[in-house]
């Protein structure tokens, strides 16, 4: 399959998405009473306004992907996207929301900042250096967190949580 | 007089050195996001909203209006200088800009980017001090359908007008409707969409989506695109203009700020439209030596004029922010979500029952706009540093912001997974081309226009006919319309004459 055929057919699924989020939409929309007291509508009228009318788009959506693929698009789509760094950076990112509440934001963060960057070294090129790079990546990654966890927690009185209860780390 | 009066009083609040501080940490900050490539003031701004729980409310609005100004200043600077272009309101600036400097007039080009930015911001805070108390008093008068009309202008602009393809813009319109949607219904208390979870009660948090959007897509996109763009920057000069710059710069600016600042009052957002027009005017107006530098050396009039539209079209957008509530942009949309954090409710009435607050607001436009051009003219090398900082560990720091954003409002880690949801939906809108202010501005007009519409047809006893009874609300639908239909019109016999022509 060339390159234009297949991001047609994600285009297709893109349109199949808006439609199915419509339907859910919609299937939500049934169970909202419709009283609508002294205004002639009811708290169901925009859930079934935008069902249908996202309902609506998606299904001009599939049928641009079907009839020569969207409309106007910007250019670009020839590059290659770089998985492996979307690993290590969705890792990241998802770690450190499990993590959070229990190492503290600052462990927490600093990991993120350094699985994160990894993945954007990688994407840069080959890779640049094992153990001393990640332990640069994890010091710098600390030196932001810490501060900002400082900053916001002792000056702008907002929580975020600690490994202690010292409010420091 | 009494203007005048409020405005005193206003400089007083502003003028208080923790406010004074609040305003130079925003500009500043606001230089270093327009600066920084993958992130703008929106993001910013979302990501600082946790603050709202416990900066006092003028404080924060000061703060938060230093970083939306502040931000068009700097990114200029980036736009001028790099060879890839920052928030899209520099995108016209790059064009003549970026010439500029490839032939050695970068010092030049900034300069006079920077200061048409400070006169057209002066001039557009004159426009406001002087025009938004008139706007406010009279938009007392509109009643729900007129502001309901107001609200659908707003919408169809952001997401129809503005950008490549109508249908992806509606599409992004009305996803962020259903975000809108879900939670308490304003009028009724009744939950919509939040299935048993209590979180979604409150409805979905705007900064989740805002950082989620903007700065978590922004770093996936990078991670998975642009490992491989090489940047390039050009060479700074000193920044500073000759009588000749000067004597060019001047008309331009005035021009551009005519331009920008009419487009800003109306609530039909985006500053594409204004500072491409300034830039059409410009090339339009040029002769001869000039005429040539346009797409060549670079013309200065092709930065003066649209820095100073853009400039004077941002500032005047908070008329239609702070007198209608009606926000049109992604910037203003999280500034009006801001001052929803205060339960206030921006709108006619936000003159009097808010008036410290607006007044102090908008002395502090002046006060930022002098304390920019310091920090943009004569700092301006401190900034250019910011450009040698490494992509990985930018985007990688901006993921630790985007966290404190989002945890620091709510306190639950489950949004930090919510965030990243967010962030995967960006990435696939990104690279489908959907634009995302839609989303934004549905997402936090949507439930004060389904309050409106649900009020206008109670005043017309259940008849939607109330919408073409009352003259304004009939008016305001007719430019809908036409909102709509002119550019179709114009694009087809544009099309048809080609092929006469041809």
């Amino acid at each position: 399959m060339t390159g234009p055929d297949l991001s047609r057919r994600y285009q297709t699924v893109v349109g199949v998405g808006v439609c199915l989020v419509a339907i859910g939409l919609g299937v939500g929309a049934v169970g909202i009473p419709s009283d609508a007291g002294y205004s002639g509508v009811g708290p169901n009228f925009l859930p079934w306004l935008v069902s249908i009318a996202l309902t609506l788009c998606g299904a001009f959506l599939v049928y641009e992907a079907r009839t020569g693929g969207f409309r106007d698009m910007e250019g670009g789509d020839d590059e290659q996207p770089y998985w492996p760094g979307f690993v290590w950076m969705s890792a990241g990112l998802l770690l450190n929301a499990a993590l959070i509440t229990t190492i503290g934001f600052v462990f927490s963060c600093a990991l993120c900042f350094a699985m994160a960057t990894r993945g954007l070294r990688n994407a840069q090129g080959p890779s640049s250096g094992g153990l001393r790079t990640w332990v640069l990546d994890a010091v710098v990654g600390l030196l932001i967190a810490a501060p900002v966890f400082w900053m916001f927690t002792k000056f702008l009185a907002i929580s975020l949580p600690g490994l202690t209860q010292s409010g420091w780390i | 007089m009494e203007i005048w009066n409020q405005l005193l009083q206003g400089f007083a609040t502003a003028g208080t050195p923790v406010n004074l501080m609040w305003a130079f940490v925003g500009c500043a900050l606001g230089t270093a996001v327009g600066v920084l490539p993958g992130i703008g003031p929106a993001t910013a701004v979302a990501m600082l909203l946790p603050i709202t729980a416990k900066v006092d409310a003028t404080a924060s609005m000061i703060f938060f209006a230093g970083i939306y100004y502040g931000a068009m200043y700097g990114g200029s600077t980036t736009s001028i200088l790099l060879n890839t272009p920052g928030e899209t309101a520099s995108m016209v600036t790059a064009m003549e800009g970026n010439k500029m400097a490839k032939s050695g007039r970068a010092g030049a080009a900034l300069a006079t980017a920077a200061i048409g930015s400070f006169f057209a911001g002066t001039v557009a805070t004159v426009v406001v001090t002087l025009f938004a108390p008139l706007m406010a008093e009279f938009a007392v008068k509109l009643g729900p359908p007129e502001y309901f009309c107001l609200m659908l202008l707003a919408f169809t602009t952001v997401s129809a007008v503005l950008g490549q393809s109508t249908l992806r813009g509606l599409t992004a319109l009305f996803v962020g409707l259903a975000a809108g949607l879900i939670g308490m219904d304003q009028i009724t208390g009744q939950a919509r969409y939040a299935g048993n979870v209590p979180e979604l009660l409150d409805g979905v948090e705007i900064v989740l989506v805002a950082v989620g959007l903007f700065a978590v897509s922004e770093a996936l996109h990078a991670v998975l695109f642009e490992g491989k763009v090489v940047e390039s920057e050009n060479k700074m000069s000193r920044v500073s203009m000759t009588r000749s710059d000067w004597r060019r710069s001047v008309p331009a600016w005035i021009r551009g700020t005519l331009i920008g600042a009419p487009f800003g009052c109306i609530p039909a957002g985006g500053t594409e439209i204004p500072t491409f027009l300034s830039y059409a005017t410009e090339k339009k107006l040029a002769k001869g030596e000039t005429l040539a530098e346009f797409g060549g050396k670079g013309a200065i009039e092709g930065v003066a004029g649209p820095e100073a539209a853009n400039n004077a079209t941002v500032t005047a957008a908070l008329i239609p922010l702070l007198t209608l509530g009606i926000p049109v942009s992604n910037t203003t949309a999280i500034l009006l979500g801001a001052f929803q954090n205060y339960g206030i409710q921006p709108g006619p009435q936000l003159f009097t029952s808010s008036s410290a607050l607006v007044w102090a607001l908008i002395a502090s436009l002046y006060i930022g706009n002098v304390m920019l051009l310091v920090l943009n003219l004569p700092l301006v090398g401190l900034w250019v540093k910011l450009l040698k900082v490494p992509k990985p560990q930018l985007y990688a720091g901006i993921l630790i912001f985007a966290t404190v954003g989002a945890y620091g409002m709510r306190q639950s880690a489950f949004d930090l997974f919510l965030l990243y949801g967010i962030g995967v939906l960006g990435l696939v809108m990104r690279r489908f081309s959907f634009p995302t202010a839609p989303v934004v501005v549905g997402m936090i007009l949507g439930p004060l226009a389904e309050a409106q519409l649900r009020n206008a047809i109670a005043i017309g006893e259940g008849s939607p006919l109330i919408f073409l009874q009352r003259p304004m609300s009939l008016t305001l639908l007719v430019i809908v319309v036409l909102v709509l239909l002119v550019p179709r019109v114009v694009k087809q016999f544009s099309r048809r004459s080609i092929v006469i022509l041809g």
